[in-house]
């Protein structure tokens, strides 16, 4: 995280750690992998308990934060979630929370907020379609209108948590641009398809819309006018996931470190060979470059700065590639131990892969960055 | 960024005069200007008398003793001066007086040395070099050969020394050379003051790839050094060269040249438009290929941008180690050549041939030229993470405990000794 953090961020950081350290250690995982299960619902509730989702949520509706306040608080949370690979859905949660509390209007508010900050209830947010661009741009869904009501057609891809939620919050696209809705997930026509992951503390949907219908008091915002708003969110979504791949790559980081230092071969330990030295301080080098894009992004959205939009893509360019990358080798220098099930470094790996595949691509946000350049 | 508000009453005053005497007084800084060739005459002069200016109006050497000309003032009041000299074009030719040798002579020259070349080197007066790297060796700085012997009163120094920026412009250079061989290698080493226009000094311009010629060789043939010509102890040079190199790195961290300091930066991210023109005059501003290696460019500047900022405050705060200025030199070199790689990509062809007339291919040349290796090399950076800041075991070495004189060198080193 940023090297000027408040001593209320500082004691927010240690608190996260300790609970999580206590209730949700990167052995949890492990556990529920080994029932085929993917996250712990209590554990879900007592860390929403601890205002997780609250720094999203204005203290009318149960949180504590206006606006854009709590975004570097949720990055911290964010970061400390990857060091031990957390499987709950504070991404989603987090994101969908930040939308209504943003553009929701007060009966939605009302009715949501106060049950995602107690995590009583979980909600998705169904952005992109299937294709290479998923995460990065809205697509997959199209709205019409039917008399007073919208009809929405299309498929949504790879929505985080669609599985477990109880909410959807979905962006469509009509003549007039974008609009955004938030419905039941059991609203007729809608079709959950859970996928298998490579991430297995994480739950991903495709979600198929076939001709559901909703009333206009679902509208999120004005139809056609969500553009902004939709932004605002990609923006939080891409920063909260830049900094848990930093928490990832930092904690695997950290233990390879120890291992290189106490494995021995040839009479010296590994960590003194220059082969393995040398990249290891590239590796922490590009982590530096990554924690300086993560809490640039995050500080930059919640100042509501001119370049928030660009320092997300730049973040998400460095976080990305180096995630995998960095992870990839320090499974490699564990040797043969790294490439078994028993080892957590796997667990690491498989979130920074995916993080890096979802969200946009390091490439999809490298174009990204063209169009926001003017290019 | 004006710190103005923050002044004391007498910080107040200094910032007032240092305004005053610098208006009109001093040349403007123009900010499209390239860094500076140690090789132009023309501006080694130009420089000497803005120095000379600073110094008349009581602004040269801030944070020096009063007793060597300085002003005797703390950092803050240094700060100031920057503040206040920012449309100004400070002097940039005396980065090594100022950077290195300044500091080492502060920290262990005698009060002779100190008196005879501080207030001079305050004036503007003499051009500084640094007499290190050896044409046997860089990385491996405490294997020089250049020998140093004592003869009657005099010091007589043999060898050659390489890599001098500035160094036929130079007045005095700052010299390690081999005093006892028969010591290991850490342990036999002085530190010298060389006059370089001393009789038996031989300086020869090396061109580079490119073309410039600022870096020097230096042959020394029976140059006699006075016997006070010592910095520091005979056979303590190992010592001052701690100083040397880490007054050296944190001046590289900071900007060596201060009068080569952008205005302070505004705190966003800055593209690089000249990206954005390359795109469009090649017609490549739809090619997906193409706004992928731009985007990642834009990226990996704005990268380097922010790790700079983040370790600066990071080290100046204490949240990060001191060591972490290495990760920014690292980067930088790693940023630079990645760089090139995608500007390569991006333009083909057009990167590395122009028709008669045009300017060079600038981007294939980049690509030819962009290395780090002056200023410790990517290899010599690594290995100051790892073992510095990662704490990884240090490299076994076979010539720590050996005396000098039985350790391999290269053969035709060998040949010539």
């Amino acid at each position: 995280m940023d090297v000027g953090l408040t001593e209320d961020q500082i004691a927010l950081q240690e608190t996260t750690r300790r609970f999580l350290e206590e209730q949700s250690p990167i052995g949890a995982l492990r556990r529920l992998a080994d029932k085929d299960e993917s996250f712990d619902p209590a554990v879900w509730r007592q860390g929403a308990e601890l205002g997780w989702v609250g720094l999203f949520v204005p203290e009318d509706h149960g949180g504590f934060s206006e606006g854009f306040q709590g975004v570097v608080d949720a990055a911290i949370v964010a970061e400390e979630l990857g060091r031990v690979v957390f499987s709950g859905p504070f991404h989603a949660v987090a994101t969908v929370a930040f939308a209504v509390a943003q553009a929701g209007s007060d009966a939605q508010k009302a009715a949501l907020l106060p049950a995602l900050v107690s995590g009583d209830a979980i909600a998705a947010w169904c952005l992109s379609g299937t294709g290479a661009q998923s995460g990065v741009e809205p697509g997959g869904l199209a709205v019409t209108t039917r008399g007073d009501d919208h009809v929405i057609d299309g498929i949504a891809g790879y929505v985080q948590d669609a599985a477990i939620a109880q909410h959807l919050l979905v962006t469509a696209r009509s003549d007039a641009g974008l609009s955004q809705f938030l419905i039941p997930t059991d609203t007729p026509g809608v079709t959950i398809l859970p996928l298998e992951l490579v991430d297995l503390g994480r739950r991903l949907a495709h979600v198929r819309f076939e001709d559901v219908v909703i009333g206009a008091e679902a509208l999120v915002g004005e139809a056609g006018a969500a553009a902004a708003q939709v932004e605002r969110q990609l923006q939080v979504a891409v920063a909260l996931q830049c900094a848990e791949t930093v928490g990832v790559v930092d904690r695997a980081l950290e233990f390879t470190l120890d291992y290189v230092k106490q494995r021995y071969a040839f009479g010296r330990p590994i960590g003194g060979f220059q082969a393995l030295k040398h990249r290891l301080a590239d590796h922490v080098t590009q982590l530096e470059g990554a924690k300086a894009a993560a809490a640039y992004a995050a500080k930059a959205i919640q100042d509501e700065s001119p370049d928030a939009a660009i320092a997300v893509s730049v973040a998400k360019s460095q976080c990305g590639k180096w995630g995998t990358e960095i992870v990839r080798d320090c499974l490699h220098m564990h040797g043969g131990i790294g490439m078994t099930w028993e080892h957590d470094i796997h667990f690491y790996l498989r979130r920074a892969v995916s993080n890096e595949a979802l969200w946009g691509t390091p490439a999809a946000h490298h174009e990204r960055l063209c169009a926001l350049a003017g290019l | 960024m004006n710190t103005e508000h923050l002044d004391t009453d007498e910080q107040r005053a200094f910032r007032l005069k240092a305004r005053e005497w610098m208006a009109g007084r001093m040349p403007p800084r123009d900010p499209q200007e390239e860094p500076c060739d140690l090789g132009d005459g023309d501006q080694i002069a130009k420089d000497r008398r803005s120095q000379r200016i600073l110094w008349d109006g009581g602004l040269a050497g801030i944070t020096v003793p009063a007793a060597y000309g300085g002003q005797g003032l703390d950092k803050r009041f240094e700060d100031i001066f920057l503040e206040e000299a920012e449309p100004y074009r400070l002097p940039w030719v005396f980065g090594n007086a100022f950077n290195i040798v300044l500091p080492d002579l502060l920290a262990h020259g005698s009060e002779h040395l100190k008196t005879l070349y501080i207030p001079a080197m305050l004036r503007g007066e003499h051009m500084w070099c640094q007499l290190l790297s050896e044409p046997s060796g860089g990385s491996d700085l405490f294997g020089l050969l250049t020998r140093a012997e004592k003869r009657g009163d005099k010091w007589v120094i043999n060898g050659s020394k390489v890599w001098t920026s500035g160094g036929h412009f130079c007045d005095y250079g700052i010299c390690l050379a081999r005093t006892d061989p028969a010591v290991p290698k850490h342990q036999g080493l002085t530190m010298f003051i060389v006059d370089m226009r001393a009789p038996g000094v031989t300086i020869n311009p090396i061109q580079l790839v490119r073309g410039g010629s600022h870096f020097c060789q230096e042959f020394f043939d029976d140059v006699e050094i006075p016997e006070d010509h010592v910095v520091g102890e005979v056979n303590g040079g190992w010592t001052v060269a701690q100083t040397h190199l880490a007054q050296e790195r944190i001046s590289m961290a900071r900007g060596w040249h201060i009068g080569l300091r952008t205005p302070a930066k505004a705190e966003t991210i800055e593209v690089q438009t000249s990206y954005l023109d390359t795109a469009r005059q090649l017609g490549l501003e739809k090619d997906r290929h193409a706004r992928v290696l731009i985007g990642e460019a834009i990226a990996i500047d704005a990268v380097y941008a922010m790790t700079t900022a983040r370790v600066g405050k990071g080290i100046r705060s204490g949240a990060l180690p001191p060591t972490s200025g290495a990760l920014s030199s690292l980067m930088a070199a790693n940023t630079a050549v990645r760089r090139t790689a995608l500007l390569s990509e991006l333009v083909g062809p057009a990167g590395v041939a122009v028709l008669p007339g045009e300017e060079e291919p600038v981007i294939g040349m980049d690509r030819v030229c962009t290395h780090r290796i002056g200023g410790g090399t990517t290899e010599m950076q690594r290995n100051i993470i790892s073992e510095r800041h990662l704490e990884l075991p240090r490299e076994p070495s076979l010539d720590r405990n050996l005396p000098f004189n039985q350790l391999k060198h290269n053969s035709s080193a060998m040949a010539k000794s």
